[in-house]
This record gives C-alpha cells, structure tokens and sequence, in this order.
C-alpha cells in the first residue's frame, strides 16, 4: 500500500526540495557573492602593503574614534530619552515618534544636504554659532554629528521596544519599596534590558561606521579630519584602487563581526523574554 | 498534530514553489532582455541606419553648466538625435569605463587620463580631438567673508579652502598651480599654510566651486569656465598669472565599444563644430591650442598657451 503511493509522492517531494534547494541558493550567492569578489580581486601581500599606507591608517583611526564617540552620545542621551518617551504619556508623543524613526528611511545625501543647510556657516543655525566663532562643517565634530544623526535611530527603536515590552509590575515594586525613578532605572530596567540595549548599540555602532552619503556632504573630505573609511574607498577608487579594496575588506570584517556579535547577544536575550 | 499542521507546511511549501518560480523567471526575463541586446554589437552601423538615436557621453562634471545648451545645439543640428550626459569627476567617470560601463563618446577633462584610457584600448581609432582649455582660477564667496584680497592671503592663518583631490583633473592642475606659484613668488610656507588651511578635497570641480557659492569655505581653486558662466554676484575672482598656471586639455573621443558610433561620431562633429565651440566659449572654457589627434606626451606636465 506504502510504495503504491510513494512513487508520485515522492518525485513531488524532490521537486519541491530542489525548488526549494535553488531558492536559497539563489539569495544566498546574489547576496554573498559580491562581497566574496573583494577578496578574490587582492591578494594578502597587496592587502597587507596597503593597510600600511598612511592614508588608510588614518580613515581606520579616525572610523573607529569617530564612531566610538558617536556611540557613547547615542547611548547617554538616548536610553534616558528613551525611557522617559515609553513611560510618559505627552502631547505630541506620536509625532515624536515618527520624527525619531525619520533618518532610518532618509537617503543619507538628504540627510547631509539638510545638516548643511541647518549647521553650515551660512545655514539657519549655523550662521549664528559662526557669529560665536563656532563653526561645525568640514570638521571632525561634522562627521559625528552626521552619524549620530543617521546612525542613531537603530538605538532609539530598539531601547523604545525593550522599555515598552518589559512588564511595568517589577518597576511598581520597586516603587512601593520606595526607590527614586533614577534607582529604579539604573537597578531594575537597565539590568534587565541589557542584552537587548547591547544589540541595538551594535547596530548604531556598525551604521556609523558605514556612514557616507551625510558625511561626504555636511564633512567634506579630508584625510585624518573628516575622510572616514566610506570616503577613502569612494576617494581612492581612480586612483588607489587597492586601497580602496582594503578599506573595502576591512569593513566587511568589521561588518561581520557586528552581525556574529548581534547573534549572540541575541541567543542570551532569550531567557528575559 | 495533524491535518491542520500538514496543510500548514504544504501551503507553506507551495508559496516556496511559487516565489521560486518567480525568482526563475525573472532571472530568464533578465537573460533574454540581454541577449536580444547583443545582436546590435557587431554591426559597426554607418551613422544613418543605427536605430539608437541618443548618445550617452560620459562628461567631465566641470562642464555640467554647458550642457543643456549643447544638447539643444546637438538636436538642431541633428534632428531626431539626442544625447545624455553622465557628469562625474573624470577620474569617477574613468573607472566607471574600466569597470564595463557603456559609453558612446568621452570628454576627459585631464590628457593623462585620456591617455590612460586610450593606452587601454578604449578610444575608437583616431576619434581623439582636443576640445577645449580651461585655466585655474581662485573663486571667494560674493561676501568675501575671510577679507582675502591677493593669492598671499590664502596662507592667513584661518582661512578655510576648498579644492578637489589630487585623482580629480582640477586637483591636479591645481597641486601644480600652487607649486609654481611658491616657487616663483611666495615660497614654500606660503604653499605649505595653504594646505593646512584646506578643509576639504572634493571629488569632483562642482563640488569645490559649490562650496564656494554656499559660503561654507573662504576660498575655491576651480576652473576659469566656473567663474565666467556663473552669474554676476556668484564669486570673485583671484586670476593665477598665466605662467604659473596650468591649462587643462579636454578631449573628446568615440569608445570602441560603442553600439552607436555614427550618433557618437556626429555629436562628435558638432562638439567641434563652429556652433558647438562656441557654446563652450560662452561658457568660459578656451579654444584647444589644435585639434589635431594627442601625441603621447603625458598629461601631467602643465601646458603654456602656444
């Protein structure tokens, strides 16, 4: 009776497996194999000559700082905020909401054009604070201040949906034992969503780094100063090909060890759910 | 455990089947619009019998101001053809070439890079003319907030400079400028103040000659052309004496691997022409010292008017 029915049966079931097999095969490659072409296009020893190149030194050097700085801000700034947006009901909190969203669906060049027009010297803001002397484009603060800007919504979403999700009865015991909010923040809510907290910061951290469209506008470009790694790959393409490939191969690594990162904080992330 | 939970997979598998499918298909969809693209190739078509009317020329970006006059002149003085620009930094629009995109016709804004591509191979034989010539100039913001008032000026301590990196043509004619003018007036610490007064190097001579116009630097090195075709008001000008100058060579030139070379050749023939020469004029940018093909005297020595 079992391999009357099998035959048909099973030739569907292959079919399937195969389409199946061919599907994933087909997303995995178109997504992995341009990546995979980078390391195919240099060899270790160019690799390794021009990650001494000056240049390339300084765009890794000032990446890392400048994204580390961005990090730090996003963090002290935005887990307060966050907290405080989840817990109060204000007017306008809805819109607050949307604007905070805002940089995720913004082309980067949009962005830059708009910190330009806000903070340049001849900018609505901006020509005050250069009254003061002060002035922010084609400085390093510029480039922080363009990663923040696009980088920190994968933060602000991911604290928002923790603060939200987590059971508001462990803060009320808190609070009859008689602990400040301050207390109850820094002993009850951050503890417990910490794992969490980390992943979202990784996704900032891993945004920043990547910054270019904001940067390259509001920034400028110049070495040590403002051109971060993005920049260099994009400046050297004519003329230091290789080096852009490093730079290139350098952020695919980072990029790599970010999402490994994300995974295993994920995987710790479950027992508080 | 049941019929529920296997109609569930089976569903499940059957919307697999389904993207699948569309996946496939729209990978064949994307085969065979390919293929029926290649046929054109081989036909190195005679200008009147090529189907494809519009030339794609990759344009140095410093002619970005021009280039809506020169292709209202390239359809008068051929009807039904067109042409669309691809405007970049020479160097951008270089490797977008080597790296297989399709072009038609190429103005460089640098010899050395049209040599560069022509030593590859990519130029049509012979279709490499001289088109024009630019000299570097100093632009200021209208307001001229820093108070510069001489090329002296541009090494004050404070003075925030825009100019293109050095892979752009007009960063290149510009490091040269700034060499020959410490050489023979100001001297090396003036050269070395205005590099650290630099605050950014653009990618492409727009870039530089817009962060001017904008006010957010002191001062620009961009082309002549810029400063002319900009309207009253825009900028003012610091001249670079001629002998320190540099005179930057546009050429323009059919690729061999165009599918189009009669519209190319045409568009070529109206860029040289008297009409297309003298929209360029009216844009700022000199006549080429010849049109005769370059020999292959490399690009980077700076050239004198003759």
């Amino acid at each position: 009776m079992d391999s009357v029915q099998s035959n048909p049966g099973r030739t569907k079931r292959i079919l399937m497996m195969s389409m199946a097999a061919l599907l994933i095969l087909t997303v995995t490659l178109y997504l992995a194999l341009p990546v995979l072409a980078l390391f195919f296009r240099t060899t270790p020893g160019l690799f390794l000559s021009s990650l001494a190149d000056p240049e390339v030194i300084a765009a890794l050097a000032l990446s890392i700082i400048t994204s580390v700085i961005s990090l730090a801000i996003v963090i002290l700034v935005g887990t307060p905020f966050a907290y405080v947006h989840c817990r109060y009901r204000y007017p306008g909190r809805m819109i607050v909401d949307t604007l905070v969203d805002l940089p995720l669906v913004l082309p980067p060049a949009v962005a830059g054009l708009a910190l330009l027009v806000l903070y340049g010297r001849t900018g609505l803001a901006g020509h005050y604070f250069s009254l003061l002397g002060i002035s922010f484009a084609f400085t390093t603060l510029a480039v922080i201040m363009a990663q923040i800007f696009v980088a920190s919504p994968f933060y602000l979403r991911q604290a928002k949906s923790l603060f939200d999700q987590l059971d508001p009865s462990y803060e009320q015991v808190g609070r009859t034992l008689g602990a400040s909010p301050v207390r109850i923040f820094l002993g009850v809510v951050l503890p417990m969503t910490a794992s969490g907290l980390v992943s979202g910061a990784v996704m900032t951290f891993g945004r920043a780094l990547g910054e270019f469209g904001a940067t390259i506008m509001f920034a400028g470009n110049f070495p040590g100063i403002t051109q971060t790694m993005p920049l260099a790959v994009y400046v050297n393409m004519a003329g230091n090909f290789n080096a852009g490939l490093t730079i290139s191969i350098l952020l695919v690594l980072i990029s790599f060890a970010i999402m490994i990162a994300v995974r295993l904080l994920a995987i710790r992330e479950v027992p508080h759910a | 455990m049941t019929t529920n939970q296997k109609t569930d997979r089976t569903q499940s598998i059957l919307t697999g089947i389904v993207f699948g499918v569309l996946c496939v298909s729209v990978m064949f969809a994307g085969c065979t619009s390919r293929a029926s693209e290649q046929p054109g190739k081989p036909t190195p078509s005679p200008s009147s019998i090529g189907t494809e009317t519009t030339v794609i020329a990759f344009t140095a970006a410093s002619l970005r101001g021009a280039t809506p006059k020169l292709a209202e002149g390239f359809e008068q003085m051929y009807p039904g053809r067109h042409v669309i620009f691809n405007l970049d930094g020479t160097q951008a629009l270089m490797t977008q070439v080597q790296n297989g995109a399709r072009a038609d016709v190429f103005i460089s804004a640098s010899v050395g890079y049209t040599n560069e591509l022509r030593n590859g191979g990519y130029f049509a034989d012979d279709s490499i003319k001289s088109l024009a010539s630019n000299y570097v100039v100093v632009i200021l913001p209208a307001n001229n907030p820093a108070a510069i008032g001489s090329l002296a000026d541009l090494a004050k301590p404070g003075v925030k400079i825009a100019r293109a990196d050095k892979s752009v043509p007009v960063g290149t004619a510009t490091c040269v400028v700034l060499a020959n003018l410490a050489n023979s007036t100001f001297g090396q610490d003036w050269n070395l103040s205005a590099y650290r007064n630099t605050r950014t190097l653009e990618t492409s001579e727009p870039a530089v000659a817009v962060k001017v116009a904008l006010g957010e630097v002191d001062a620009g090195f961009a082309y002549e052309s810029t400063a002319t075709a900009a309207p009253d008001g825009t900028y003012l000008v610091i001249p670079i004496p001629e002998k320190d100058n540099y005179l930057q060579t546009y050429t323009i030139g059919v690729m061999k691997e165009s599918l189009n070379k009669g519209a190319a050749s045409d568009f070529e023939t109206f860029m040289l022409s008297t009409t297309g020469r003298q929209i360029l004029e009216d844009y700022g940018f000199r006549p080429a010292w010849d049109h005769t093909p370059l020999g292959s005297s490399p690009g980077t020595t700076p050239l004198k008017t003759a």
